[in-house]
């Protein structure tokens, strides 16, 4: 082993072992999340801090059940523990273990011993174990297994300090060596460990010692836990010169994945494939049979070191998932908590929406009086404030979603959710665990298409990333109510508003629409690999405020980066269209104006307003939404529509920002409002009403349905790694909207 | 016979699996042979079943739970 300074410690366990409870513990604040190369999976990274003001790096991998991956998260765990070059690559493990649920997860632990990777086994839960009369034996555990193993409890924080004095250890024989340290009688001493505890035992030491030793020449062959069988060693042998690995076993899983391992070459990957099928290698009867030869192992040991009484009758969790999961019972309970979270999400988001709101519309006023004016503060004014503006008003609501999201997830209700509604959902080549992304899209779909990483199936992957910007996200609001106000008269319809009604026929116009988009996408799109629902359903727990917390965190970040940005930015593009056009015209425009107000003998304010909309139609924006008029007047849109359908892509609420603009609403205005003027406005060569409630209905629809947010686009494109997917789904759903409009406003 | 010939609450052991993919995913999860399984009940909608099985609680879809080959206890 070379000398080091910087240990990295790679956390890994299956789903729900505690694993993201225990990198919190061990890290707090001192994480952050970035991306794996080359891949869109979240990489968290932490620092721990230890004794004597050292440190080692903690990178939490996706939960995984075995070496033998099922989802794109899993594989990536596979591509970095399968390649020592790989820059990830850690230095040893941190094995998460539920302890209450030993067994199935030593499985992986075994595993990743034998790819030479030190191990240190934490069984979480210990609290929930010590409730269940379970007693683990961890000494005789650690030395049978030939890795230390501790307890600890995420709750009560016991076990921790130990774990910390652990990871000291490990850190000191990594860097140090282990044939140094072994020469070196002191380093025990160095261990800040208080004497009577369990690991001070130098037995103890030397598994560290032992493990730290493994990829040294001379140990190069030894498989700890599965012993290779004959066609196994065979294909190993012949390969294992050209491949790069620590381990007999290493290599043995870099040729069962060679199809996809992204470090192997591709003159190695045909050469593998050809000696596969030359030796006869199977892999799937392979795989079964390292599993069942691993389980016989290490079953004894757990049936020797790990006693506990049988419990008798249900427990807590059966009586719940009785309700909960009931044929009538389980889906009423799911239809009342979507309703109760999307009804606290409009009460409750409203107020600091509005604050956000009038903050930085007097922010843009501010900044207009102390700005000496010309075009940099205009860009400031107008361009940059309103579009962080537009970013942080979303904010309150998708932390909200988020907040109940977590906190159903962190309960353990969302799998349940995913078992009940499983069926459907495959009905529409989905996956239950699509429906919780399809919830998130409620709030906004940036985040929501970036859960869908948990779907281990591409194609039902693919679908709901196409299908979620269809669920009515909260940009659409500000929109609906806008148009609403045209569409719908504001009576009564039995104890219902009428425009109520609109507006929820108008949510679950989109949620049908997205359905039968899935339907149709389910017999076009193949599929690679079998889909697969496996799915573990895990004790009920007390929610924890840090993990939730944590969570949500990490998606409204992930909203504010991946969304904010663009929306910025498309925001200060859309302002200089909007701002800037032939100069001619535009001085034009501004003549005609003040002219007009002078014949007319307007005020000052009225004038300003009117210069500016009169600007805005002789601007580059002004141009585009003549230019695209004819496409859309059969939908029974104008120039102005045009303009805000073109802006309306930063996010989609920009459109009630245009319309302000366009119909010379100054922002101080109090007189008349956006929507009486834009009620007011008369079709120069018909007479009638722009919008009259047949254009509102089709505008209505074209928001429903058309994908006009670039963010969107962008996300798509980064989730599913090709340019493809993102024109096909502004295409599909550009298509959905111009016909549903079209039919719309033929209707009427 | 198969998981889903089980009535609600009933208990059986893990004998065999027809599907040799299935199979390697199911070990995968501790559904071992010998392992002792409970069948609870359907999902809502169907397609998708309760199992228990050491303690444990597992969702599988129909052909799932159709490839695990039991005998009754």
């Amino acid at each position: 082993m070379s000398l080091k300074s910087q240990i990295k410690a790679g956390l890994i366990g299956n789903p729900n072992s505690g694993k993201s409870s225990l990198f919190n513990n061990l890290t707090g604040l001192n994480q952050h999340v970035s991306n794996f190369p080359g891949i869109t999976v979240d990489k968290k990274t932490g620092i721990v801090k230890l004794p004597h003001s050292t440190f080692i790096e903690l990178i939490d991998f996706p939960g995984c059940y075995s070496l033998y991956p099922n989802s794109g998260e899993e594989k990536l765990v596979v591509e970095i523990l399968s390649n020592p070059k790989h820059p990830d690559y850690p230095d040893f493990i941190i094995f998460v273990v539920d302890a209450t649920d030993v067994r199935r997860q030593l499985l992986l632990a075994t595993q990743i011993r034998d790819l030479g990777l030190p191990v240190l086994m934490v069984m979480t839960m210990k609290d929930l174990a010590d409730k269940r009369g379970m007693h683990f034996e961890t000494g005789g555990m650690s030395m049978t297994m030939g890795f230390p193993t501790l307890l600890t409890s995420n709750v009560s924080g016991e076990g921790l300090d130990e774990l910390k004095d652990y990871l000291f250890a490990f850190r000191k024989v990594l860097i140090k060596g282990a044939k140094a340290t072994l020469e070196d009688n002191s380093w025990g001493e160095d261990f800040h460990l208080k004497p009577g505890e369990s690991h001070h035992n130098p037995a103890f030491q030397q598994l560290i010692v032992r493990q730290a030793g493994t990829d040294s020449k001379n140990q190069q062959d030894s498989a700890f836990f599965y012993d290779l069988n004959m066609t196994e060693k065979n294909i190993v042998a012949q390969l294992k010169d050209k491949l790069n690995a620590k381990t007999d076993y290493q290599a043995l899983i870099q040729i069962h994945h060679s199809e996809w391992l992204e470090h192997l070459s591709h003159e190695l990957k045909d050469e593998i494939t050809e000696t596969k099928l030359q030796i006869g290698f199977k892999s799937i009867p392979l795989q079964i049979d390292e599993t069942l030869q691993r389980y016989n192992k290490f079953s004894p040991v757990v049936n020797r070191f790990l006693t506990f009484k049988i419990q008798k009758g249900f427990s807590i969790t059966d009586k719940i998932d009785r309700l909960v999961t009931h044929k009538i019972l389980g889906p009423a309970i799911f239809f009342l908590i979507m309703f109760l979270v999307f009804q606290i999400i409009f009460s409750w988001a409203e107020l600091p929406m509005n604050w956000i709101e009038s903050a930085f519309g007097s922010l843009s006023i501010w900044a207009e009086n102390i700005l000496p004016g010309g075009w940099f503060s205009d860009l400031i004014v107008q361009g940059v404030i309103p579009g962080v503006g537009g970013v942080m008003v979303f904010i309150p609501q998708i932390f909200l979603l988020f907040l109940m999201i977590g906190t159903m997830e962190e309960i353990g209700y969302m799998s349940r959710v995913v078992f009940m509604f499983d069926q459907i959902m495959k009905q529409f080549g989905l996956n239950g665990r699509s429906l919780i992304s399809l919830i998130s899209g409620g709030a906004c779909a940036i985040p929501a298409i970036m859960s869908t990483r948990t779907i281990s199936q591409q194609k039902e992957r693919l679908i709901t990333i196409l299908i979620t910007p269809l669920i009515s996200c909260s940009a659409r609001i500000p929109v609906y109510t806008l148009l609403i106000g045209f569409a719908v008269p504001d009576v009564q319809v039995y104890i219902f508003n009428a425009r109520g009604l609109a507006f929820m026929g108008l949510y679950l116009l989109g949620i049908l629409m997205a359905f039968i988009s899935a339907l149709v996408m389910k017999y076009v799109i193949k599929a690679k690999e079998r889909s697969f629902l496996m799915l573990s359903l895990p004790e009920y727990k007390r929610p924890r405020i840090k993990n939730i917390s944590l969570f949500v965190r990490e998606k409204v970040g992930a909203f504010i980066i991946q969304a904010g940005k663009i929306i910025l930015l498309i925001s200060i593009v859309l302002w200089a269209l909007a701002s800037y056009g032939p100069t001619e015209k535009m001085d034009q425009a501004e003549k005609d104006a003040i002219s007009f107000s002078q014949e007319n003998g307007l005020g000052e304010e009225v004038t300003g307003n009117l210069i500016a909309a009169k600007k805005i139609e002789a601007s580059y924006a002004g141009h585009l939404g003549k230019f695209i008029e004819p496409a859309i007047k059969p939908l029974g849109f104008d120039w102005k529509i045009g303009i805000a359908l073109i802006t309306s892509f930063a996010a989609r609420e920009v459109f009630v920002g245009t319309m302000a603009t366009i119909y010379a609403i100054g922002s101080e205005s109090e007189n008349l409002s956006v929507s009486q003027k834009m009620a007011a406005d008369v079709n120069l060569t018909t007479g009638e009403k722009v919008y009259s409630p047949a254009t509102s209905w089709s505008l209505l629809i074209f928001y429903v349905f058309a994908l006009q947010c670039l963010s969107t686009i962008a996300i798509t494109r980064r989730e599913t790694g090709t340019w493809k997917w993102p024109i096909v789904q502004f295409l599909y759903m550009g298509v959905l909207a111009y016909v549903g409009s079209y039919f719309v406003y033929q209707l009427f | 016979m198969h998981l889903l010939q089980l009535r609600k609450n009933e208990a059986a052991r893990i004998i065999d699996y027809l599907d040799k993919e299935l199979a390697s995913r199911l070990l995968t999860l501790g559904l071992l042979p010998e392992t002792k399984v409970k069948y609870i009940r359907k999902a809502p909608f169907g397609g998708a079943h309760y199992i228990k099985f050491n303690g444990h609680a597992i969702a599988l879809r129909e052909n799932e739970a159709l490839s695990i080959i039991v005998e009754k206890i």
